[in-house]
């Protein structure tokens, strides 16, 4: 589904971010992308979206990642932004729903449907009409959410997407992130949610893979986390 | 520098939203063409950020008052003038719609005064050609002392066109008896003051943004080439015309003689009066019996000619019952008032 | 919150501000449901009639205050959040006016021996001019939304992009505000004393929060992109201009004209001295 082959990026010459990565994601997965700050996580988020372009092949679903692919891409990969405030700028939830599918050409009709079926799964309903100004983090969070799962795409990135949210949201965050079947990619330094929403965990290091593998094992890895500045989750410690 | 509906007659607002319309159109046909709607986040986003900007108290050095900033300047030399123009309109429209400030019909005024100086006149006239001239040499620290004379020169200038332009409509909406050179002496000196405390503020942002990320100001980059030679030639010309025009305001406003006044503001207009007023004349021009001692007032006090009013002796019956009535009718509201617990706190009902 | 011991900074002040004119907005009532369009054609036109009025019609202009005053009735918004916002308009208007009655001293009108000039006689109508206008258009904010006042300026073909414009500024207007009043907040506490931003802070203060807007404007641009965006934003739609709107506006108008032409504050006082 995700495939980096050989992927090279600098935002300024001669200094490079990421070396030479590959990794590949198949369908149905979900991974954690963990690290410190500055390792990377947020070029790779970026490459995948076709933001940024590095040197080397990035695919999604065999499609290669360049600018004429970008609108095929982009139909297929939701991307829910760490500042929901940035993602939800129209004036209310359900225009904000409305927005991915309909610039994507479907219907009214088909659209409306799809906004009332992914509030209805996310217990949302009486989200549709409330102003993203007035509503609050935790709801703007799901709200995001929302917005992505109604252009059904194939995989799903999140950046940070239990950041700034009390328990009780970061916990409906996280049941919601587990139910979704789509191919998921979470970057995020909560390893006790990746460690809940994951199988698989990519640990990022200076724009190198310092581990790839099952989650419970690399987050169980005291000395391997605390080599790349994280610590162990706390329900494993 | 707000106006409020009232101080504009109906033909003046209309005028005024006419004028600030067309930049608009402009504007929205420039932005099109060079395939800028991608400006609109940021256009967005910084037009939020002025609008919230323009509630910082920011203390002047040994007066103990404090200043505040318009903006128009800072956003024409961040967004360019047209994404500038369209970004201002929308600050003044959520400023009138939501806090009061300005009028709904005072719009089109408010645009002009604030926005059209501010973002053409400074940007075409005065911040580009100063930015790519030669003033103060090369390099980093020349560029600077570039951005804040362009900031300082446009502020005052534009905020004193933009002050003259609420004179001249608030005079030619005839609402106020005030004799329009005292009127002009009174608003010219007070914006030249606020002209500079925002060129300052302006200067202050825009050099913080140059040393950070320069490439964030707009027009700066076409530095090279035969623009620049002209530029400079251009700056004396602009600040030539501006110190013709301000000074030609000021004569203006030392001459005493009402007929040398109406002569310039109107008399040259080719016929550009009459039209505009041409509502006012309907409206106003009823009552001819009043129309002579009209004149006699007007010739003092007003420079607008055909203003009539209902007030003569003959009339006078008429005002007295007018009067009553008025108290009849504000009685009657009141109770309308009560009846309907005007007054009285509702009860909240959400949706 | 008590008042007095945590005293809100300017930005929190709008904030609330415009936080009240949302709740306003969002209640039901007769004049809340009439169509955007209708309701903004029709508050154009009352503050147009009202302007219209002679600088000297006192009598004329009074009758006027009706409209407003049904409004507010039927709609039962509270005018006391309407008069908080004079506050603004008045002091100019009274800048402006004030001096009339030095300027023209001619007396228009004797009122039990005590003339009345003709200053101050359009410095009141210039007053009432101001209020006037100020309760109409705080009405239609009070009682339409934003996005439904959006959507009658696309109706009126007011340019999508100036339309887009406002509504996506008026979105971040509220998280900027916000951003501003925290700062405004650090900086008091860490200067305390001070009554605005010191000099040496002029250019930093806004300018570090103008830099994050940029990348905010890019991430936002971003989150544009990947859904797709091209040039049109889709809005809800709204309701339909139906029979009810029409005839609120016709019989507005209809109601404005005949204060505007036919003197009905003199007709009634002619009721009662003659």
């Amino acid at each position: 589904m995700i495939e980096f082959r050989n992927v090279k990026f600098e935002y300024e010459k001669g200094k490079e971010v990421l070396h030479d990565m590959s990794f590949r994601i198949e369908k149905g997965e979900s991974v954690g992308l963990i690290g410190a700050n500055g390792a990377g996580k947020s070029t790779i988020m970026k490459l995948l979206l076709g933001l940024l372009q590095g040197e080397g092949k990035v695919l999604i679903d065999g499609t290669e990642v360049k600018k004429e692919t970008l609108g095929e891409i982009r139909a297929k990969l939701g991307f829910v932004l760490q500042n929901s405030d940035n993602q939800m700028f129209m004036p209310t939830v359900y225009e904000d729903m409305i927005f991915g599918p309909l610039n994507y050409g479907l219907s009214r009709e088909v659209v409306d449907k799809r906004v009332d079926e992914v509030l209805a799964r996310l217990n949302l309903e009486y989200l549709k009409h409330r102003y993203n100004h007035k509503i609050s983090g935790g709801e703007k969070r799901m709200g995001a959410i929302a917005t992505i799962l109604a252009m059904e795409p194939a995989a799903i990135l999140m950046d940070e997407p239990t950041s700034a949210l009390d328990p009780y949201n970061r916990r409906l965050v996280i049941n919601t992130i587990r139910e979704l079947e789509q191919t998921k990619l979470i970057a995020s330094h909560d390893l006790d949610m990746i460690l809940d929403t994951c199988d698989r965990v990519i640990l990022i290091s200076g724009g190198r893979i310092a581990a790839d593998g099952p989650a419970r094992e690399i987050l169980s890895n005291k000395e391997l986390l605390e080599a790349n500045r994280m610590e162990l989750p706390l329900r494993m410690q | 520098m707000h106006m409020a509906d009232a101080l504009l007659a109906p033909a003046v607002a209309a005028t005024m939203y006419a004028a600030s319309a067309t930049a608009a159109g402009v504007s929205i046909h420039k932005l099109k063409k060079d395939d800028e709607p991608s400006k609109l986040p940021v256009m967005a986003v910084t037009s939020a950020l002025v609008f919230a900007g323009q509630m910082i108290n920011y203390t002047i050095p040994g007066t103990g008052s404090s200043g505040h900033m318009c903006g128009g300047m800072m956003l024409s030399a961040l967004l360019g003038p047209y994404a500038g123009f369209l970004s201002m309109i929308v600050i003044l429209a959520i400023q009138c719609l939501f806090f009061a400030d300005g009028g709904l019909m005072a719009l089109g005024a408010n645009c002009w005064n604030m926005a059209f100086y501010g973002c053409f006149v400074g940007y075409f006239l005065i911040w580009r050609p100063i930015m790519n001239g030669k003033w103060f040499g090369e390099g980093k620290s020349a560029e600077r002392a570039r951005i804040i004379a362009a900031s300082i020169i446009g502020c005052i200038i534009t905020l004193q066109l933009g002050a003259f332009s609420v004179v001249l409509e608030t005079s030619l909406s005839g609402i106020t008896e005030l004799p329009f050179g005292a009127f002009c002496a009174l608003m010219q000196p007070i914006h030249l003051a606020i002209g500079l405390v925002e060129g300052l503020i302006t200067a202050a942002v825009l050099v913080f943004v140059h040393d950070s990320r320069p490439e964030l100001l707009s027009g700066v980059e076409l530095s090279e080439g035969e623009s620049a030679k002209r530029s400079l030639k251009t700056v004396v010309a602009i600040l030539a015309v501006v110190a013709l025009v301000v000074g030609g305001g000021l004569s203006l406003m030392a001459s005493s003689n009402p007929d040398g006044l109406e002569w310039a503001l109107f008399g040259n207009a080719d016929g550009g009066y009459s039209t505009n007023m041409g509502l006012d004349e309907e409206n106003f021009g009823v009552e001819s019996s009043a129309a002579e001692k009209a004149g006699s007032i007007q010739e003092k006090t007003s420079f607008l000619p055909d203003y009539a009013f209902p007030g003569s002796e003959s009339a006078a019956g008429t005002t007295v019952s007018g009067i009553v009535g008025s108290a009849i009718v504000a009685g009657a509201a009141i109770l309308i008032c009560f009846v309907g617990g005007f007054f009285r706190k509702r009860k909240v009902r959400t949706e | 919150m008590k008042k007095g011991i945590y005293r809100m900074n300017k930005m929190q002040k709008a904030l609330a501000e415009l936080s009240e004119m949302d709740e306003l907005a969002a209640r039901r009532s007769p004049v809340h449901t009439l169509h955007p369009a209708a309701k903004l054609l029709t508050t154009i036109v009352y503050i147009l009639v009202t302007l219209s009025f002679d600088k000297y019609d006192l009598s004329g202009i009074v009758p006027m205050v009706l409209w407003p005053v049904l409004m507010f009735t039927i709609s039962g918004v509270n005018v006391r959040t309407c008069f908080y916002k004079l506050r603004i308009v008045l002091p100019l208007v009274m800048a402006v006016g004030l001096f009339n009655p030095f300027f023209d001293k001619e007396i228009m009108v004797s009122i039990g021996g005590i003339g009345v000039s003709g200053g101050v006689i359009s410095m009141i109508t210039l007053m009432l001019k101001g209020v006037f206008c100020l309760m109409a258009s705080f009405l239609l904010m009070a009682t339409t939304k934003i996005d439904s006042l959006c959507a009658a300026l696309r109706k009126l073909h007011v340019p999508a992009m100036l339309v887009s414009l406002l509504q996506l500024t008026y979105r971040y207007v509220g998280v900027m505000t916000e951003e501003l009043a925290v700062m405004t907040e650090a900086y008091h506490l860490r200067a305390p004393g001070q009554k605005g931003i010191h000099i040496s802070a002029w250019g930093s203060f806004l300018g570090q929060l103008l830099l994050r807007s940029m990348d905010r404007a890019q991430e936002l641009f971003s989150s544009m992109m990947l859904r797709g965006y091209h040039e049109h934003f889709h809005y809800a739609d709204i309701d339909r201009f139906r029979a009810r709107d029409a005839l609120f506006m016709a019989g507005c108008i209809l109601f404005f004209v005949l204060l505007r032409y036919g003197n009905i504050a003199q007709l009634i006082g002619g009721l009662v001295v003659y």
